[in-house]
């Protein structure tokens, strides 16, 4: 029924191996960055959606509406020469943190308001009246509840990173796991054997991650 | 003032991307959405006996698309099936809907309360009429929010196709920028597209939840 | 009976003797009527789109004498150069009418014919970039499309400088913007697209710098491995493309210049 005339040939890629396992290296603290700068902005997001300046909750629904509904490979295509064009030249790495950032800080963001919802406005009256600004109120009651409650979607959205950087390709990052693989194959032509290996490497990866977050939470939350 | 070299050809060109782009959204959601709802069942059902698909189906969560796509690509040129890269585009997405599609019926059907089906069975309902009548348009409302989610994220996600030489909406906005380079303005009018239809579906998305929660 | 058996007999010699003397490439173009072309149309004027988004150029053209040749319509199957091979590969198309250097390592995975089209490789840059030479690149970025000839190449020599650093890019077009937005300092490009590319005026910043010391790159038509009887047809089209004076006006019409030499020096193909 199917006449193989291809012939596999694994040797090269497990040569290449050491290669693909710094790019690994590389896929995981871009992800792990994204995601911490992505809390930050979020949390600063979710602020600026709470507050009263019409000009703050724009950008704030803005930079959450353009997120959610313009895909992650265009934004950063969109980073990388759009805005080269007005001659904000920016690296290829530099170019994938920022569109990943740019989305983990805009689906975050949604995340934690409805992670807020389920934390009583009376626990922050409490906290006021216990003599605490608005600011600690916000940072030492709100917030520590918050990230509970939201663990699970923070931990899904980290895998989400870990596999989206594999966009970086598209700008010329040639040193993460999927640069590395791609660079590669460019080579040899081995596209199967190689993109099959990179595959399992990235499974490995995400479900790591998974891990050390469930035994992370669990630790954490486990109050 | 403002000038482009951007014809109104070559917005015509935009629009058949645009249009392969919802293709492929379409057909991918069909499968995800049968498969999907299928899986889902069978996952809330026995949840011990269907944990080999959900492993399987969670492999398809944890490797980026954009390998999917390349290897579903050459796996079948190594083995000789004559299949084009529309149909491989629309297939990985596909099944990558339909992994994240179980996951949204099988929380639909969990959240059907178990005393609602009893109270079914025990008027003399079938266990298929129970499926039918009581659990599917219960969970069908619970799973509709996280349903239209996924359309949008298979729509954005559909982007990546480019890599295996479909010329949808990103691909022929770069195409029109290699003849004009107007970099930012040709990229901005490809992000609109994305964006009023998205748009659109989830205006339409949150009309269509608010009937299902009125009735 | 028998005459039942000898039917049988009969019928299964056919099957099997039809699956014995299969029929190979170059049958199954001239049967289906279409000759399926990838063609790279980010790469002007080799390939690009015109104003209409159709597919024009030195290939694009190339590929319809082809198709007419064989008596079968052409079909232009739109290729990015990483995907070139792997287009093979899968059968989305049936020859690669695409600037494909006829590496030694590609051979291991398709098969060429002669060349039909030569490359010298020059640094696009920048006015003012100050490189003047070859050796002024060394410690510089350098940007090349990925998967190719050309990119292989500078890549190694980025390496060999030990300073400076190399970047692939997807497509002709995506280079260009990367040397225009400084994203890289140069680019290793095809001298006669940088030479368009300059023309076309929407670049003025651009300049085309030194010529880049590669030996000439000989580009040819590519094909599964196995289709050897394809294989010898293309080889005789070029050939005839040359002696009947079609490959200098095709060249004349999209390169202004002469034709250069598809002759490898003094040693047989």
């Amino acid at each position: 029924m199917f006449d193989f005339k291809y012939r596999f040939q694994w040797r090269q890629v497990i040569n290449n191996l050491p290669a693909m396992l710094d790019g690994a290296w590389i896929t995981f603290y871009t992800a792990l960055l994204s995601m911490v700068i992505g809390i930050v902005i979020a949390l600063t997001l979710l602020s600026m959606r709470r507050s009263n300046n019409v000009a703050l909750r724009s950008v704030a629904i803005g930079w959450v509406s353009v997120a959610r509904n313009t895909p992650a490979l265009l934004q950063i295509y969109f980073l990388y020469f759009g805005l080269g064009a007005f001659g904000a030249t920016i690296s290829s790495w530099a170019a994938l943190l920022a569109g990943i950032t740019f989305n983990n800080a805009g689906y975050l963001t949604e995340n934690f308001r409805g992670g807020l919802r389920a934390v009583p406005e009376t626990q922050t009256r409490a906290a006021r009246s216990l003599g605490m600004t608005s600011f600690q109120a916000y940072t030492r009651v709100v917030i520590p509840q918050l990230l509970r409650i939201v663990f699970y979607p923070i931990t899904n959205q980290m895998i989400w990173a870990l596999l989206m950087t594999s966009l970086g390709v598209v700008v010329g990052l040639n040193n993460d796991l999927m640069g590395a693989t791609k660079a590669l194959t460019d080579l040899s032509y081995r596209t199967f054997e190689y993109f099959a290996v990179a595959a399992i490497i990235y499974y490995v990866l995400a479900k790591l991650t998974f891990g050390v977050a469930r035994l992370a939470g669990w630790k954490l939350f486990s109050y | 003032m403002f000038s482009t070299d951007l014809t109104s050809n070559d917005l015509i060109f935009l629009v058949q991307g645009a249009w392969v782009t919802i293709e492929l959204t379409a057909l991918a959601m069909l499968i995800g959405t049968v498969f999907g709802t299928l899986f889902g069942f069978v996952r809330a059902s026995f949840p011990t006996a269907s944990i080999p698909l959900a492993f399987v189906l969670d492999v398809f969560r944890s490797v980026p698309l954009l390998i999917q796509f390349v290897l579903l690509n050459s796996a079948k040129s190594i083995v000789g099936l004559k299949i084009s890269p529309f149909t491989v585009g629309y297939v990985v997405l596909g099944v990558y809907a339909a992994a994240l599609c179980t996951e949204i019926v099988r929380g639909g059907v969990l959240a059907v309360p178990k005393s609602l089906r009893l109270a079914a069975r025990s008027l003399g309902l079938t266990s298929l009429q129970d499926t039918l009548h009581i659990t599917l348009p219960i969970a069908a409302r619970v799973a509709f929010p996280g349903w239209l989610n996924l359309m949008l994220a298979v729509m954005k996600d559909s982007a990546l196709v480019t890599w295996i030489g479909i010329i949808e909406l990103l691909r022929t906005a770069q195409q029109i920028n290699t003849r004009i380079n107007e970099p930012l303005f040709v990229f901005f009018i490809a992000g609109l597209f994305y964006y009023v239809v998205s748009w659109a579906v989830s205006q339409l998305g949150n009309q269509a939840e608010r009937r299902l929660q009125n009735d | 009976m028998s005459m039942k058996y000898a039917l049988a007999i009969g019928v299964s010699m056919l099957v099997l003797g039809s699956t014995a003397a299969k029929a190979d490439k170059l049958d199954d173009i001239i049967s289906s009527g279409t000759l399926r072309c990838g063609v790279v149309l980010d790469f002007p004027p080799m390939g690009s789109r015109d104003g209409n988004n159709n597919p024009v150029g030195f290939d694009v053209d190339y590929c319809n004498d082809l198709a007419k040749s064989l008596g079968v319509a052409p079909e232009i199957v739109e290729t990015q150069f990483p995907d070139r091979i792997p287009a093979l590969m899968s059968d989305r198309v049936d020859v690669v009418v695409g600037s494909t250097s006829d590496t030694l390592e590609r051979a291991k995975t398709v098969g060429f014919s002669i060349p039909y089209f030569a490359f010298e490789y020059v640094l696009l840059t920048k006015k003012d970039s100050g490189i003047n030479s070859w050796e002024d690149a060394k410690g510089k970025n350098i940007g090349a499309i990925s998967g190719t000839f050309e990119a292989v190449q500078a890549e190694k020599d980025v390496k060999s400088w030990g300073a400076g650093s190399f970047k692939g890019y997807q497509s002709q077009n995506d280079t260009i913007l990367a040397v225009d937005q400084g994203h890289v300092d140069a680019s290793v490009s095809v001298s006669s697209v940088v030479a368009a590319t300059i023309g076309s005026g929407k670049f003025p910043s651009l300049i085309m710098g030194p010529k880049i010391p590669y030996p000439t790159d000989y580009v040819a038509l590519a094909v599964a491995r196995e289709e050897y009887g394809l294989i010898n047809y293309l080889n005789l089209f070029i050939n005839q493309q040359v002696r009947t004076g079609r490959y200098a006006e095709l060249y004349k019409k999209y390169f202004s210049a002469e034709a250069p030499s598809l002759m490898t020096g003094a040693v047989y193909r």
